[in-house]
């Protein structure tokens, strides 16, 4: 970071310079988009603006206007080195006009000015925004302001695997009344770990490859603790829910003590998970709805409805069934040209067309932006993105837009990971990420 | 004379302004860094002032009916945004409208006020709806005003008469931007993580430097020392493969080597055992990995200025004490060790600093785990500084936790100082008086 200064120096001459030639041939514009997470079945993140554009051009054409729209696309296929290039890139005035990422940006992002709210930029009320499903419109807000169009929706599932799933007991019948189980209650966190623990027994599959949990931090840590009750914010604050929270890390700590999960499972190669759920070594695990497309096209599970049920994440001790939805958002960054900045809210607008949103929810298994998008028959003849839209969708919270949730999260993933490797006990980490809660939020967040 | 200096003083110009750019600027950034409460959020480059609704829920307490006041939300159509409107030089035909059928209409959202001038006849282009939407807004919510003096003058316009006192207190809970603060220290100071990763940082400095790049280091030398030289040579180079194989390339083999489908897995799985993760096993294992990877990419360099060291030892001492029966042990204690303290207080120095400076052989290898525990304090400065999930990253946190590792560096060197009595070790030596 201490080469900033030297950076920004250069960076906002190129800045100036660049700027000066897009005035000088003002119909003759560039416009760069960036997208985090981005891997080979998520490239319509990028490519959905450049279809936009070719639009865009002809309807300037049939105006009479002569414009040519360059896109220039950079995908990041992590989150990592994405969030520090692109913050550092916007503090040196370098940011590109157009950015895909994580909606709970938009909170530390906007209180830095480094985005501009799209809802200068267009009129909310015309097709195809007034479409999209509202929730993701909140998600895409902050302040009470509407900063990004949602790019996708997903949900995070859990997931079974059908043969051992029959192995220790459950009819056909019985699996396809799971999802249904799941929702109501009947099948808790607490069944996760029975069935795990009598797949391990059995010798379906190894010690610690019953419960297969994601490799490494991420969003999807939330949803345990909404399972056991938590809330993630109200009205505005921060949450800490320490009894929820208390059983969330604990449901890890008991997984680790029965031998159903790996002590040193957080951290292991993210290449050899994917091959083993894709491949029956692990009986439950979690995951994404993109992970659909990933464990089909890339892993080879060609017959996935037959080996695979899923379903919300179980509801636990003092909470209910629930899944998370970490939709991406189109941002426009601030530093350009209101003119750029007008024909890249005008991208993000025609990108969001349901025709053109399809390809990237099919190709990438993703969720649709709006209704009408479940209706194209690409959408609606995919079994895959038909049932997860119907079973996990409407019952999808996402994590808040608030400036300060990063700090929030970072400390309770140190105290998850702390309970889970067995570091501390569940009631030290508790204790330690309270104090530590207070020492850094103070009162912006509510302990109870 | 003079000249020569000038002279000279252009000659180091472009030095000086290297070594000042590159390698001073970045110790004082840190340190103006490090007394900030710097994070993605507030940015670096300065900030704004936003009247968010969390501003304005702080400003409840101190001044309720003025906060309140600032909370609503208002589209009026009045005679101030009706002459705006007009100087816009849109379609006459629009404001003439506006007049007749809206003035002294009032949006509780803009969106609504949008809709409204969507409504009329002459419907005007969406750009042109922003524009006209804006000359209404009567509200100070979410406004970015880029210094104090255009804040006030907005609450001023808006008819919000503040004291100079409720001015300030407007100022600092809607200003965005960073504050000088001491906090980092006293967060580092009262953490108990903090101390964890503390301890980390010495055990991991502690171990690889007294194992391998000194004591290992030594036997290296001594072990090529008394082996015939075309052996020797081979054995140096091959201890110097781990410091020129590419850092990435290095550290995967050690991963191939110990993870679940690797070499240990498969030949511990011939006798019976569950293939596992060797490194990220336990605290244990992984602190022997991380140890053991950068302990043999320390050893050669040790190994390498020692080698060289002793062969400055004038070979009539080795001879002299053959001939007076000295046993290879007593060569080593009496002749070799005596002459290394140099050698040994730079390596020790040096390795110090850059161990303690050095993460990126463990962020490849165990990337701090198993649960943090083989975080170091410049990784955990890394981690803050520049890698949160949630795009919120703390570069004044992370900077002080740099500037503490500078302090601790600075500390031990002059510590070792003392230890090898650097005064004797530079002082003139006595026979040439």
């Amino acid at each position: 970071m201490n080469i900033l200064p030297t950076l920004k120096c250069m960076t906002v001459a190129a800045a100036i310079l660049a700027s000066t030639s897009v005035l000088a041939f003002a119909k003759d514009i560039t416009i760069s988009v960036w997208s985090g997470g981005t891997g080979p079945n998520d490239t319509y993140r990028l490519d959905a603006i450049e279809i936009a554009a070719q639009q865009l051009e002809r309807e300037a054409a049939i105006r009479g206007e002569d414009l040519k729209i360059k896109v220039e696309k950079t995908p990041y296929s992590d989150w990592e080195s994405f969030k520090q290039a692109l913050t550092l890139a916007a503090e040196a005035k370098k940011a590109p006009n157009i950015v895909a990422t994580g909606h709970e940006d938009i909170g530390p992002w906007s209180q830095a000015g480094l985005i501009v709210p799209i809802e200068d930029y267009v009129d909310l009320d015309s097709w195809p925004l007034n479409d999209i499903y509202e929730n993701l419109m909140e998600i895409a807000s902050f302040n009470g302001v509407v900063y990004g169009i949602p790019q996708d929706a997903e949900s995070r599932p859990m997931f079974f695997w059908k043969p051992h799933m029959k192995a220790i007991g459950y009819s056909d019948a019985d699996l396809d009344a799971l999802p249904q189980k799941v929702q109501d209650g009947a099948y808790s966190m607490a069944n996760v770990l029975e069935d795990a623990k009598k797949m391990q027994d059995k010798g379906l599959v190894q010690p610690g490859y019953g419960f297969y949990p994601r490799t490494s931090n991420g969003p999807d840590y939330w949803q345990f603790y909404t399972s056991f009750g938590g809330t993630m914010e109200e009205d505005g604050k921060l949450v800490f829910d320490k009894a929820a929270m208390t059983r969330a890390y604990q449901f890890f700590a008991d997984a680790v003590k029965d031998g159903v999960t790996k002590k040193n499972h957080i951290g292991m190669p993210g290449d050899q998970w994917w091959k083993e759920v894709a491949t029956g070594k692990a009986g439950i695990w979690h995951g994404g709805t993109w992970h659909y497309a990933r464990l089909v096209n890339q892993e080879g599970l060609t017959d996935f409805f037959g080996n695979v049920v899923f379903s919300l994440m179980p509801a636990g001790e003092g909470g209910k069934a629930n899944t998370l939805t970490h939709p991406l958002v189109y941002l426009l960054t601030a530093g350009h040209e209101k003119e750029d900045m007008a024909i890249a809210a005008q991208l993000i607008k025609i990108a969001s067309e349901p025709r053109i949103n399809v390809l990237h929810a099919v190709k990438s298994a993703h969720l649709g932006i709006s209704k009408a998008e479940s209706e194209i028959d690409l959408y609606s003849s995919d079994r895959w993105a038909r049932e997860a839209t119907e079973r996990l969708l409407p019952y999808a919270n996402a994590m808040p837009n608030n400036a300060d949730f990063g700090t929030y999260w970072t400390i309770m993933w140190k105290g998850l990971e702390a309970s889970w490797t067995g570091a501390k006990t569940v009631e030290a980490s508790i204790g330690d990420v309270e104090t530590e809660l207070k020492s850094t939020l103070g009162d912006k967040i509510i302990i109870r | 004379m003079n000249t020569s200096r000038m002279l000279g003083l252009v000659m180091i110009a472009p030095a000086a302004i290297m070594i000042l750019l590159f390698f001073l600027m970045p110790v004082v950034l840190t340190g103006v860094f490090s007394m900030t409460n710097m994070t993605t959020a507030t940015g670096i480059s300065g900030g704004a002032y936003q009247i968010a609704p969390h501003s304005l829920n702080d400003l409840k307490s101190t001044m309720p009916d003025i906060a309140e006041q600032m909370a609503q939300p208002r589209y009026a159509i009045d005679e101030a945004g009706m002459k705006a409107v007009e100087g816009l030089g849109l379609d006459a035909g629009i404001a003439t409208e506006l007049r007749a059928k809206h003035i002294g209409d009032v949006f509780q959202t803009r969106r609504e006020a949008e809709r409204m001038i969507k409504g009329l006849d002459q419907r005007p282009s969406t750009p042109d709806v922003k524009k006209i939407s804006e000359q209404f807004n009567r509200s100070v919510v979410n406004s970015r005003f880029s210094s104090k003096e255009e804040l006030f003058s907005a609450l001023d316009t808006l008819g919000f008469k503040l004291t100079d006192a409720q001015k300030d207190s407007v100022a600092d809970v809607t200003y965005t931007g960073w504050n000088w603060t001491t906090e980092n220290f006293s967060r580092i100071a009262s953490s108990p993580d903090m101390a964890r990763v503390l301890f980390n940082t010495l055990l991991y400095v502690a171990l690889v430097l007294v194992l391998f790049n000194t004591a290992y280091a030594m036997l290296l030398m001594i072990w090529t020392h008394y082996m015939p030289s075309a052996p020797a040579t081979i054995f140096r180079s091959i201890w110097l493969l781990p410091r020129i194989t590419p850092v990435v390339i290095y550290v995967l083999m050690w991963k191939w080597l110990a993870w679940d489908t690797g070499f240990i897995s498969v030949l511990m799985g011939k006798f019976g055992y569950p293939p596992k993760n060797y490194m990220l096993d336990n605290a244990y294992n992984a602190w022997v990995f991380v140890v053991l990877i950068n302990g043999f990419i320390g050893a050669s360099m040790g190994m390498l200025v020692f080698s060289s060291a002793l062969k400055a030892i004038p070979k009539s001492q080795f001879f002299a004490s053959e001939v007076d029966g000295a046993s290879r042990w007593q060569q080593i204690r009496y002749i070799i060790l005596p002459q290394m303290r140099w050698p040994i207080l730079f390596v020790t120095c040096y390795q110090t600093l850059s161990l303690l400076a050095s993460f990126n052989e463990i962020l490849l290898s165990t990337r701090g785990g198993p649960g943090k525990a083989t975080e170091v304090w410049s990784l955990a400065a890394y981690h803050t500084a520049l890698n949160n999930y949630a795009g919120n990253l703390e570069y004044g946190l992370g900077a002080a936790m740099a500037l503490v590792l500078v302090v601790i560096g600075i500390v031990l060197s002059l510590g070792y100082l003392r230890i090898f009595n650097y005064g004797t070790l530079v002082s003139r030596p006595l026979i040439e008086d």
